[in-house]
């Protein structure tokens, strides 16, 4: 590539499109290009400006070459291929757009709506087939939130429960916002289970032991109250919340169990269980799709 | 790319200033405009891919100009890994080269590459003295990588040091009746070469402040600083040079001990050797051929094996260049 910028140079007769440097750019359609890119970049803000400006013009050019691809290959071609065709149409497409929910942080709310937009609007064009009217089938959204799921760190066995909350049959056509919900969800409940395994590390004095069980208890007891805080208006009930979980009241409710019970060895509860009972408060106040 | 963590706390245009994005973006669309024509046949969007492809993969940098190479600090750490990558069979081999054949080497890739960064660099390696004494591999491209790296730091430095030398501490607070001369005589100056370290580094400490991200990490200066309690410019920077953590935090070079380590390439090499020393005798099927007279010519494979045995003998430090520590 950069061989070919060497050679010629100078040498080309241009005067044949003698068209100026402005109008070739927006004939192009570079200005569009550029400012698509930058809006994406500035958005989502990442670590590495190059190579998310790679990863998304290499996106870019991927959607517009298939696009183009597909309007050629709806005509002819056999079922068998063309069912084969679908897809790996449908696993790129799949793919796309959680390259897109990945590029911001859901906490970058407005990017991470935009984001969620774009995935929903790629996974509704898929199977042109047997094309569904008005949204994205049910298989590829269930599809859609184990990928969001797995990529985020969660391990199976942990996704699941909540999984089961959200899937839907596979027939069924899914909606923007449920769409919107779901990811969110699963977003919001893989970032849950991290730090409540950062809680538990935290209650276990040393890594290597177990932490015991009814510091355990404490913990989670003020974390389902501050999950219960549901009366008054949005504000309010987030700062109560995050009042009855602040270091400082997590500490009481721990001071105060270490009192009522004054011998050293209680039983301990392991990383699992605190991680289950913790995750299973978050489960519970996920109303089940169907 | 050293980026503040904090970046979701700045304004989109601070944000895109930390970033070498614009600068990329830039060159792009000039160097789109200047080969329109080329590059129209792949489709716009596939040719920006293609670009940005390549500035990650850090090859952007071949044969370009030396404004472009020296245009970011990822385009420098780029640069001192093709050079490695291009010219690393030269260390293997163990020639010495001079001055003036490391800079027609550097511009092989870059055709504008200017000889005073490598005159510079010679400065390191040989502490400013015999300039035109040949230097290893080893030693020339590690001193290359600081001096091309923090180039405008190190001429900061310079100047302070010069400061320093005359006797002014740019840091203090300048009395022009003060009798600051006679401090400096006072204590036997004169007869040591260079500056007190601790003097310099407290100097230094102020200069990083100005130049954000583009300097070596402190701690490293500190612990170069630290070890002596006076040195030279270039003692300074050969010591830079020598710090493998800076290298690291680069990250354009192995650590010293692997510079000429690399298997996978040998490998390669190795192979396309073989088939050179296959193909003129064969005619079809003819490995076998070639295999049943291997004396007939001299194999460079096996001028290869041999080479590296003499390496292995030799105890691979670097010790040919004439670089006396002080």
């Amino acid at each position: 590539m950069a061989e070919k910028r060497r050679s010629g140079v100078a040498a080309d007769p241009k005067s044949a499109k003698a068209e100026s440097d402005e109008e070739f750019l927006s004939q192009a359609g570079v200005g569009a290009l550029l400012r698509g890119a930058l809006l994406k970049l500035v958005e989502a803000r990442p670590e590495d400006p190059i190579g998310f400006l790679a990863e998304h013009f290499t996106n870019e050019a991927s959607e517009t070459e298939s696009s183009g691809a597909g309007d050629g290959g709806d005509g002819d071609g056999g079922r068998d291929g063309d069912g084969k065709y679908q897809d790996a149409q449908e696993e790129q497409q799949l793919n796309k757009a959680l390259w897109h929910l990945s590029s911001a942080h859901h906490s970058q709310r407005s990017a991470f709506n935009n984001n969620i937009r774009v995935a929903y609007d790629l996974l509704s064009q898929c199977g042109s087939a047997r094309r569904v009217p008005g949204g994205v089938q049910g298989r590829l959204y269930t599809e859609m939130l184990r990928c969001v799921c797995s990529d985020s760190g969660l391990s199976e066995t942990a996704a699941a429960p909540l999984l089961r909350h959200l899937r839907c049959h596979d027939y069924e056509v899914v909606s923007f916002e449920l769409f919107r919900q779901a990811v969110l969800t699963c977003a919001a409940f893989s970032e849950y289970v991290r730090r409540a395994q950062c809680l538990y590390a935290a209650v276990a004095c040393c890594p290597e032991q177990p932490a015991e069980r009814e510091l355990c208890d404490a913990v989670l007891n003020a974390l389902r109250e501050a999950l219960d805080t549901s009366h008054g208006p949005d504000a309010t009930r987030y700062l109560e919340a995050s009042a009855k979980i602040s270091p400082a009241e997590l500490a009481r409710a721990m001071a105060k169990t270490r009192g009522a019970s004054r011998e050293q060895e209680g039983p301990s509860m392991d990383m699992r269980e605190f991680e289950d009972a913790a995750a299973a408060l978050f489960i519970a106040r996920v109303r089940v799709v169907n | 790319m050293n980026m503040s963590s904090d970046r979701f706390s700045i304004t989109a245009e601070e944000y895109l200033a930390e970033t070498s994005a614009l600068f990329y973006l830039n060159d792009a669309v000039t160097q789109l405009l200047e080969h329109r024509e080329e590059f129209l046949q792949f489709g716009i969007g596939r040719y920006f891919a293609e670009y940005f492809t390549s500035v990650k993969n850090g090859n952007h940098v071949l044969f370009r100009e030396f404004s472009y190479v020296k245009g970011t600090a990822h385009n420098r750490a780029s640069f001192i890994h093709i050079f490695w990558k291009c010219f690393r069979q030269i260390g293997k081999n163990r020639d010495l080269l001079t001055m003036m054949e490391y800079t027609s080497l550097l511009q092989l890739l870059c055709p504008d590459f200017p000889a005073e960064m490598v005159q510079n660099t010679a400065k390191i390696v040989l502490m400013e003295d015999a300039m035109d004494c040949p230097m290893s591999l080893s030693d020339f491209i590690y001193s290359f990588q600081i001096q091309f790296y923090y180039e405008e730091f190190l001429e900061s430095v310079l100047v302070v040091y010069e400061d320093l030398l005359e006797g002014k501490n740019p840091n203090a607070v300048i009395v022009p009746t003060s009798t600051s001369a006679e401090t400096i005589s006072s204590e036997e100056a004169d007869t040591q070469e260079g500056v007190e370290s601790s003097v310099l580094l407290e100097c230094i400490e102020g200069l990083c402040e100005r130049f954000k991200h583009k300097h070596p990490p402190l701690s490293a200066i500190k612990e170069v600083l630290e070890s002596s309690t006076r040195g030279s410019y270039y003692g300074f920077l050969m010591a830079l040079a020598k710090h493998e953590g800076i290298s690291q935090e680069i990250g354009a070079l192995p650590n010293r001990s692997d510079l000429l380590i690399d298997p996978e390439m040998d490998q390669e090499l190795e192979r396309l050797v073989a088939q050179v020393a296959i193909s003129p005798t064969s005619n079809s099927s003819s490995s076998a051929q070639g295999l049943k007279e291997p004396c007939r010519k001299p194999s460079p494979r096996k001028s290869l094996h041999q080479r590296k045995r003499i390496e292995m003998e030799s105890d691979g430090s670097t010790e040919e260049t004439d670089s006396s520590e002080n």
